[in-house]
């Protein structure tokens, strides 16, 4: 009767590994930003601080650009998601509910548009949004951020709208609903689950995008990213306060991943699998 | 609005204002792209443009350093792609063995998933930090290495490549994991069975039932990840920017730094558009050679 203590050993040592690769990295980073900002490279390197500080995070009221950096970063997502859901809802329904040449072209030209590397997007988008007077600003690199996003919104929704039974509409349509009216009373409210997924799904893309920002933001608009990327040129290097902003800035991410982390989950593997 | 909508009309105004912000934003952008490549035009003065044809192009593949970058970026892909998908492929053959108590495996799997790429970027390049990082001191202390400042991991031009890529694997497998693992839920377990019951081996029923079947998904996450890989910008660029000397330089970091270093717009929008034909060609390929493969056998 040997085998399901060794299967139950071997199973808390593969935890045990899983747990020390995947967790411990963040782990240490939590733990680094709560020492002492000279504490930060100490050698030899020490796993919990020595004393509990907050001063890697007081210190960054010593840098408006970089605290600026965070609202920016939360107004350019809004923005971003607000543009893609509301253009990625009609488009969708189209593709979900009509067999149409249009929406097949579509849904290949979506799809295609995630082999384009940024790069290639990003500098004829520099000179279009230098001529549109939207260099740094934040409509500007939002919208740089819905070019991944719309077609990322359009796929997810298409998948979330395709398992709505169509006879919710067809009985609607029979009680002399407008087809305009079937989608924004039937579709948009049944489909609000998978429309909120999609929405941070949506957020979180610009949340962490780089170089879009990077190439269309300057002091007005930078976002968090960049602003944590760029503290080491301007100050040194100062790892101390590169981890607190490594953790605020992540943080809303984990949050609003562990909220919603089954259906993050399934959202992601669903496309891929259906394929 | 008109009383009778046809439905044809219905779908093109649903499709329309998603259409003009494509046209605009991504389409408009790859004609200029294109067009630029034809021209001398540095940003500092984008309005004085010369007309040069394809020289841009017969610069571009003179230059030892962009065909050093393009190995770099097909090296850096093979390198992250080939991990993710082993220790993936392994962890999800793992999850699916141990059945339903494999969930908290899989919850803390999925941890990385949460994190943006640039903090995994700062996170290993603070852990991997000569001297000092906490990697070479664990190396030191388990004797692997005789000093911490052995291994370069960040400096080191011969490896820099391989050390870039780690952030990426680490992001990124639990995505691969979970994808085939979903996959391997997906086949039914009496084909297994059957399988079993004819005396198959459990190689045999890996490699005739369960690759096979797993085939379609298993084309999707390679193309999925090969493409996010190739073009990778963010997690490279907050631990070297490139270096050291180019060491760690793919294409979009040339590209960036041809444009907003050099100013250089046309030379960058010709290495940029090569950048993408190629990314379109290799991935159509690796499509219809593995999805198509396993469509025509079933």
């Amino acid at each position: 009767m040997t085998q399901p203590s060794t299967e139950r050993a071997t199973g808390l040592v593969l935890l045990a590994l899983i747990v020390l690769v995947y967790v411990f990295p963040y782990a240490f980073l939590v733990s680094t930003s709560l020492k002492p900002p000279s504490d930060a490279l100490s050698i030899p390197p020490t796993l919990l601080p020595q004393r509990i500080s907050f001063e890697n995070y007081t210190i960054i009221g010593d840098f408006p650009v970089v605290q600026r950096s965070f609202g920016n970063s939360a107004i350019i997502a809004l923005l971003s998601t607000a543009i893609s859901i509301s253009l990625a809802i009609p488009a969708a329904y189209a593709i979900a509910r009509f067999a149409t040449w249009a929406g097949k072209l579509f849904l290949i030209a979506a799809l295609v548009t995630r082999l384009i590397p940024p790069v290639s997007v990003g500098i004829p988008l520099f000179a279009i949004m230098r001529s549109l007077g939207l260099i740094d600003t934040h409509l500007g690199v939002a919208l740089a951020h819905s070019t991944v996003s719309v077609p990322l919104a359009i796929w997810l929704l298409a998948s979330f709208m395709e398992s709505i039974p169509s006879a919710l509409e067809e009985a609607a349509r029979v009680d002399g609903c407008s087809r305009f009216g079937a989608l924004f009373r039937i579709i948009i409210p049944v489909a609000a689950g998978g429309i909120a997924v999609t929405a941070i799904f949506v957020f979180l893309a610009s949340w962490n995008e780089f170089l879009f920002s990077l190439l269309l933001s300057s002091t007005g608009v930078k976002t968090a990213p960049i602003a944590i990327a760029e503290f080491k040129s301007q100050y040194g290097i100062q790892w101390g306060t590169m981890t607190s902003l490594a953790v605020l800035y992540s943080f809303p991410v984990i949050i609003f991943s562990l909220l919603m982390q089954k259906r993050i989950l399934a959202g992601m593997t669903m496309g891929a699998v259906k394929g | 609005m008109p009383m009778k909508l046809t439905e044809r009309s219905f779908v093109l105004l649903l499709l329309l204002p998603a259409t003009l912000f494509l046209a605009a934003f991504v389409a408009y952008p790859l004609f200029l792209l294109v067009r630029d490549s034809f021209y001398e035009v540095s940003i500092y003065a984008p309005d004085e443009r010369v007309f040069v044809g394809v020289d841009n192009y017969l610069h571009a593949l003179s230059s030892s350093r962009v065909r050093e970058s393009a190995l770099r970026t097909l090296n850096y892909t093979l390198i992250a792609l080939t991990a993710e998908f082993v220790l993936g492929f392994a962890a999800a053959l793992l999850f699916n063995a141990m059945g339903r108590r494999s969930e908290i495996l899989r919850t803390v799997f999925a941890f990385p998933l949460m994190i943006p790429p640039i903090v995994a970027g700062l996170l290993w390049r603070f852990m991997l930090i000569d001297n000092i990082g906490i990697v070479n001191h664990v190396l030191e202390h388990l004797g692997i290495i005789a000093d911490s400042s052995d291994i370069s991991w960040l400096g080191d031009r011969d490896l820099v490549l391989f050390s870039v890529a780690l952030p990426n694997i680490w992001l990124t497998t639990s995505f691969v994991a979970l994808v085939l693992y979903t996959g391997l839920q997906n086949i039914p377990s009496e084909l297994i069975e059957a399988a079993k019951i004819d005396g198959a081996s459990a190689l045999q029923v890996f490699r005739r039932v369960t690759v096979p079947l797993l085939r379609p998904v298993i084309a999707v996450v390679l193309i999925l990840r090969g493409i996010d890989a190739a073009r990778a910008f963010d997690m490279i660029w907050i631990q070297t920017e490139g270096g050291p000397r180019f060491a760690s330089e793919i294409l979009s970091i040339h590209i960036y730094r041809n444009m907003i270093r050099y100013g250089n717009i046309g030379e960058a929008s010709a290495i940029a558009t090569l950048f993408m034909i190629a990314m379109v060609l290799v991935s159509s390929i690796a499509f219809f050679t593995i999805w198509g493969k396993g469509t025509s056998q079933s």
